[in-house]
C-alpha cells in the first residue's frame, strides 16, 4: 500500500505516481517456443523480482527496480 | 456540563463524562442487544474493546460509548432490537438457540428456493449494528500525508515513555491514540503516571500528539492509516512502536454476558473516575494485583463486597471487610434474568452461590497485539509495554459466550468442531468468531484456547500458521472504519477538456465522457451533422488525440521497431496508418505516423490510448538504449478535423497558399497557415471524405474554430460530434479499438494484415505473429448487413450471433447507414469445421439476420477521401 519506488531520475516516490511495467524480460527470444515462454510464462517468483516502473505522474522515465514480492520491499 | 439527547429525552452529563458514563448514571443498563439472540448487553470492558456499548452517535453507527466524550446536544440512540433496545421482542430467538445452529442460514434456507427471499428481509431487519445514514456525509474526510521517524501507537504509559525517549534521541515522533489520553486507564497510580507523562510529552515540540486518531492497520512501506473525525492521516514512519496495551481477559462461563458482569477496569473507571457505583453488592475475581487495586476502588466508592476470589499468592493481601475470601476460586456460573442476580464460585469441586448484582473480573491481561501481528517479518515494528506481555488466558468454562460481537457460544464451537472444523482458522470462518467489530480483542484467545484444548498441544511439525491452535491471522482494519474514512481523498472524476470546451458549450453541444475527456456527442441533430460531412463541410474537435514528436539520432529506429509496418520508406511529408502491437502480437492502439522533413516524426494515437502510447514508446527506447527524445504534445496541441467535399475550398479561403493534391497530398501532411494560425494539416481518411486534421497550438484553437465556422457558413457548415462520427466511420468499416476489438485481437483477426510487414528485421510483437502465422485464424472481425433489424438498429449492438442456435459471434457496432439506407454493423464470428459462417441469426431479435459482407460499406475504393 505504501511502497516507494526508487525512480532513477526523481529518487523515491510513492508508487501511486507510477505505472507498473511488470517483470523485466528480454526484448526478444531466439525462436517461437522461447518467445512464447518469454511472453506468457513469467517467472512470477515469491521473492526478489526484477521489474520495471514508469514514473507516469512525474518525470516519465522508466526505472528498473528489484522488489520482493512477499514483502514489497524494494531495493 | 450539559446534556445529550438520548432517544428523545435529555440526559445531563458532567465534566469528564463519556456517553456511556452519562447514560449509566442516568439509569440506562441495557446498552445493546446481541447480534443473533438479542440478549441484553451492558457496559463490560470500559476500555473500547468489547462491542457492548456500540451506539449511534450523531448519525455515526458503531461508536464506542465508553470512549466517546459527551458534547452538548449530541444525539445518541441504541440501534438494536425491535421495537426498542429496552423491550426487544426478538429476544425470543434466545430461547430458540438450540434450533439455530452454526451455519443456520445455509442449512435452513436452502429449500424451498423462495424461502430465502423472505427470510433474508427478516434477518437483515433483526441483525446489524445500526443503519447507515440515507444521504452522503455532510462533510468529506480529508486526507493528510505525514512523515515521521517514529509512530507510537497508543498513548498509555509505555507509549508516552517510548515517545519521550525517541524525542530525546532526536527523532521526530507522532504518538496517536484512538481515545482521549487516559480514557481507557483505570484510576489510581497507573492513571496518575499517564497524566504526568502526558503533560511532559505535550511540552516537547518534536512530539505530535494525535489523540482521537485510530491506527487501523500496518501496511508495508511502512504506512499506518489513522482514522479520525473528518480526517484520514496516512503516516509514513521509519519505525512503528506498538504500545496498544492490553485488555483484561474475557473469561468464558455460563452467564458471562449478563448485565452486571464487568471487566475490572471498566468497573473501576465507572466508580473511581466517573463516581458512579457500577453495582451495590459485588463479587470480585482478582487474579492479579491489578484486581486488588480495582477492589480498593470499588470499596472506596461504597460498593459492598460479598466475596473475593484470589489465587493463593494474593490471599493475604485482601483487605479486611471484603466479604468471604475464596482462595483459588473460579467463576463457575453467573445467574440472572434481565441482569445478574448471583454468582457461583467454585474451588475444586466445591461450589458456593453468592447473591450480588455486580461481578468484577480481573484475571490478567490479553495483549492488544493485533496491529503488530499485521507487520511482515523484518519490518521495523516493535511491541512495547503490556502489548508485548505474555498471554495469560485461563481455560474456558463449560459453556458461555465466546464471541460477544457475533454471539457465538462455546456450545456453537463444540458443534462446529463435531462437524469437522478442527482448526482455529476454519472455526473462525465457519462460526464467524472474532469477525465482529472487536476483531477478536475479546474472543480471539478464547477461540485458540478452545482449539488447543480440543487438539492437545499444537503439533510441532506443523508450520506455525497452520497449527490447529495458532492465532488467527490479523488483518486490517483493526477497528471499525466508516465509509466516509474509506472515501477520504476520493475526488470527483477529473474530465480533461480541450481548448474548445467553452465553444462547444456555447454551441449547445451535449458533452459526455469519452476516453478520459469531456467531448461533444452532438450539437443537436446528429444526422444533419452526418450530412454536413458527406455532402458539404464540417469540423470536429479532435484535440483529444494523442500527439507526439519523436526526435533524435535514433528516431527512425524507434518508429521502425515500434510499428509493424515498414517505416523506412516513408518520405518526408508523407503519413502512414500504424498499428501498435504488444509483445503477444495483440493490437493495442493505432494512429498516424508523419515523417517530418527535419528527420523527426509526428505521431498521433487514439484519444484514450495516449498515456499508454507515451509509456510504450519510452519503454522501447529505454530498453533498446536508443538516443531519442519523445515529446508528448497531447496537451500542448489542439486539432480540428475539417471534413467534407468542400473541406479544401474552406481551407483555401482561409489560407495564403493553395491546398491541393500536390501541396497536401494523400496520405501526407503540410505545415500551413490557416486563418493566421500555424497548423500542421494532416490528410486523414477516418470519416471517408476529403479531410484535413489541423494540428495547432492549443491556445489558438478557439480563433481557428470560429474562423472555420464563420467561413464555412458559405457551404452550410455544421460541426459534428461523436454520434455522427460513429456512423461515418462505421460506413467505412473502420474499427473502434476497444469497442469492436477484443484484448487478444491480432491484425489478422481484424483483417488488417495489410498493416503488417513480416519481412522487417524486427518489431514489437513480430515473434508472436510468426508463431501465430502457423495457426489457423478461427475468429475474425467482419462487416455485417442486418436484415429484419429493429427500427433502432443500435439496439442490436452487443447481441450474440447464432448459427443453428449456437453462439458463434457477437455484434460490436450497428447503425442504420444513411448513405446506403441499410442496417450495417461490425461483429466477430468464429469458424466451425465448415469454415466461417456467412449468414447468422441475431439473438434476442426474432427474424433479424446478419449477412457477412466485405467492408468498406461506403465508397469502397476510397475515391472520395482522396478527393
Amino acid at each position: 500500500m505504501a511502497i516507494e519506488i526508487p525512480c532513477a531520475h526523481c529518487g523515491p516516490r510513492p508508487y501511486t505516481e507510477f505505472r507498473f511495467g511488470g517483470e523485466l524480460r528480454p526484448l526478444d527470444a531466439p525462436d517461437a517456443e522461447a518467445d512464447f515462454a518469454r511472453v506468457f510464462l513469467p517467472e512470477n517468483p515469491a521473492g526478489p523480482q526484477e521489474e520495471r516502473w514508469f514514473h507516469a505522474l512525474g518525470c516519465r522515465t522508466w526505472s528498473a527496480v528489484t522488489r520482493d514480492t512477499r514483502t514489497n520491499g524494494v531495493g | 456540563m450539559g446534556s445529550i439527547r438520548f432517544e428523545g429525552r435529555d440526559v445531563s452529563f458532567t465534566d469528564g463524562d463519556t456517553v456511556a458514563s452519562a447514560l449509566f448514571r442516568d439509569g440506562v443498563r441495557t446498552f445493546s442487544r446481541s447480534l443473533k439472540y438479542h440478549r441484553r448487553r451492558a457496559l463490560y470492558c470500559g476500555t473500547g474493546d468489547c462491542p457492548n456499548c456500540l451506539l449511534t452517535v450523531d448519525g455515526t453507527p458503531a461508536v464506542h460509548a465508553c470512549q466517546a466524550p459527551c458534547a452538548d446536544g449530541m444525539e445518541v440512540v441504541r440501534p438494536h432490537g425491535w421495537p426498542s433496545t429496552e423491550r426487544d421482542l426478538l429476544h425470543v430467538t434466545d430461547s430458540l438457540h438450540r434450533l439455530m445452529p452454526v451455519g443456520f442460514y445455509y442449512k435452513t434456507f436452502i429449500t424451498p428456493r423462495f424461502a430465502w427471499e423472505i427470510a433474508e428481509k427478516m434477518i437483515r431487519r433483526a441483525t446489524g449494528l445500526g443503519a447507515l445514514p440515507p444521504t452522503t456525509a455532510a462533510e468529506r474526510s480529508v486526507v493528510r500525508y505525514v512523515r515521521a521517524d517514529v509512530l507510537v501507537v497508543g498513548a498509555g504509559a509505555a507509549g508516552l515513555d517510548a515517545a519521550r525517549d525517541a524525542a530525546a534521541a532526536g527523532e521526530r515522533v507522532i504518538v496517536c491514540d484512538e481515545s482521549p489520553i487516559g480514557a481507557a486507564i483505570a484510576p489510581g497510580a497507573a492513571l496518575d503516571r499517564v497524566r504526568a507523562l502526558e503533560a511532559e510529552v505535550r511540552a516537547i515540540p518534536e512530539i505530535t500528539v494525535l489523540d482521537g486518531h485510530t491506527a487501523v492497520g500496518i501496511y508495508e512501506g511502512l504506512e499506518v492509516p489513522l482514522v479520525a473525525d473528518r480526517e484520514l492521516v496516512r503516516v509514513h514512519p521509519e519505525r512503528v512502536v506498538v504500545a496498544t496495551g492490553a485488555a483484561e481477559i474475557h473469561p468464558v462461563f455460563p452467564g458471562n454476558d449478563l448485565p452486571g458482569v464487568w471487566l475490572g477496569r471498566g468497573a473501576a473507571r465507572m466508580a473511581g473516575v466517573h463516581g458512579v457505583r457500577p453495582g451495590d453488592v459485588a463479587v470480585v475475581v482478582a487474579g492479579t494485583e491489578e484486581g486488588l487495586a480495582h477492589l480498593e476502588t470499588l470499596r472506596a466508592s461504597g460498593v459492598r463486597i460479598a466475596a473475593v476470589a484470589v489465587p493463593t499468592a494474593l490471599a493475604d493481601r485482601v483487605p479486611e471487610g471484603s466479604g468471604e475470601v475464596v482462595v483459588d476460586g473460579v467463576v463457575h456460573e453467573a445467574h440472572g434474568g434481565k441482569s445478574l442476580s448471583s454468582v457461583v464460585l467454585r474451588r475444586g469441586t466445591e461450589g458456593k452461590r453468592f447473591d450480588c448484582d455486580l461481578l468484577v473480573l480481573s484475571l490478567g491481561l490479553a495483549p492488544r497485539d493485533g496491529l503488530a501481528r499485521m507487520a511482515l517479518p523484518g519490518e521495523a515494528v516493535e511491541l512495547v509495554g503490556d502489548a508485548a506481555g505474555p498471554d495469560a488466558t485461563p481455560p474456558n468454562g463449560h459453556d458461555g459466550t465466546v464471541c460477544l460481537c457475533e454471539d457465538v457460544s462455546l456450545h456453537d464451537l463444540r458443534q462446529a468442531w463435531d462437524e469437522g472444523f478442527r482448526n482455529a482458522e476454519i472455526l473462525k470462518r465457519y462460526t464467524t468468531t472474532t469477525m465482529g467489530p472487536c476483531q477478536g480483542a475479546m474472543c480471539g484467545r478464547a477461540l485458540t484456547c478452545f482449539a488447543r484444548d480440543r487438539n492437545g498441544a499444537p503439533a510441532g511439525d506443523v508450520a506455525a500458521p497452520f497449527a490447529a491452535a495458532a492465532r488467527t491471522t490479523a488483518r486490517p482494519p483493526a477497528r471499525p472504519v466508516t465509509l466516509e474514512s474509506l472515501a477520504a481523498a476520493v475526488h470527483e472524476l477529473i474530465d480533461k477538456r480541450t481548448s474548445l470546451h467553452d465553444v462547444h458549450v456555447a454551441a449547445g453541444a451535449r458533452l459526455d465522457r469519452s476516453g478520459g475527456w469531456l467531448r461533444p456527442f452532438t450539437y443537436g441533430d446528429w444526422r444533419d451533422e452526418y450530412r454536413a460531412v458527406r455532402e458539404r463541410v464540417s469540423v470536429m474537435d479532435v484535440g483529444t488525440l494523442g500527439k507526439f514528436t519523436i526526435g533524435g539520432p535514433d528516431a527512425s529506429m524507434l518508429v521502425d521497431r515500434m510499428f509493424p509496418c515498414r517505416t523506412d520508406d516513408l518520405a518526408a511529408g508523407r503519413t502512414r496508418y500504424v498499428l501498435s502491437l504488444d509483445e503477444a502480437g495483440y493490437v493495442m492502439d493505432d494512429g498516424l505516423l508523419c515523417a517530418v522533413a527535419d528527420g523527426t516524426y509526428y505521431l498521433t494515437s487514439t484519444s484514450g490510448g495516449a498515456a499508454r502510447a507515451d509509456a510504450r514508446l519510452r519503454d522501447l527506447a529505454d530498453r533498446m538504449s536508443l538516443d531519442v527524445h519523445v515529446l508528448d504534445r497531447t496537451a500542448q496541441w489542439g486539432a480540428i478535423n475539417v471534413a467534407g467535399p468542400h473541406a479544401r475550398d474552406l481551407l483555401e479561403r482561409l489560407s495564403d497558399v493553395p491546398i491541393d493534391a500536390s501541396s497536401v497530398p494523400y496520405p501526407g501532411f503540410a505545415d500551413v497557415t490557416v486563418a493566421g494560425v500555424p497548423c500542421r494539416a494532416v490528410r486523414t481518411g477516418f470519416v471517408g471524405e476529403l479531410a484535413f486534421e489541423l494540428h495547432h497550438p492549443r491556445s489558438r484553437g478557439p480563433e481557428l474554430w470560429e474562423a472555420l465556422v464563420r467561413e464555412g457558413a458559405a457551404w452550410d457548415l455544421r460541426p459534428h460530434g461523436l454520434d455522427a462520427l460513429e456512423l461515418l466511420r462505421l460506413e467505412k468499416g473502420h474499427v473502434y479499438l476497444g469497442q469492436d476489438t477484443m484484448p487478444d485481437d491480432t491484425p489478422a483477426k481484424l483483417g488488417m494484415s495489410w498493416a503488417v510487414s513480416m519481412d522487417k528485421e524486427w518489431f514489437v510483437g513480430m515473434r508472436a505473429l510468426e508463431r501465430l502465422a502457423e495457426l489457423p485464424v478461427t475468429r475474425k472481425l467482419v462487416g455485417l448487413e442486418l436484415d429484419g433489424a429493429p427500427a433502432d438498429v443500435a439496439d442490436v449492438r452487443g447481441a450474440p450471433l447464432l448459427v443453428g442456435g449456437a453462439m458463434v459471434g457477437r455484434v460490436t457496432s450497428a447503425e442504420r447507414s444513411i448513405a446506403l439506407d441499410r442496417a450495417i454493423g461490425l461483429g466477430w464470428v468464429r469458424a466451425s469445421d465448415a469454415g466461417f459462417p456467412s449468414v447468422l441469426d441475431v439473438s434476442g431479435h426474432a427474424g433479424a439476420r446478419a449477412r457477412v459482407v466485405p467492408t468498406p460499406f461506403y465508397d469502397p475504393n476510397g475515391e472520395r477521401l482522396r478527393g
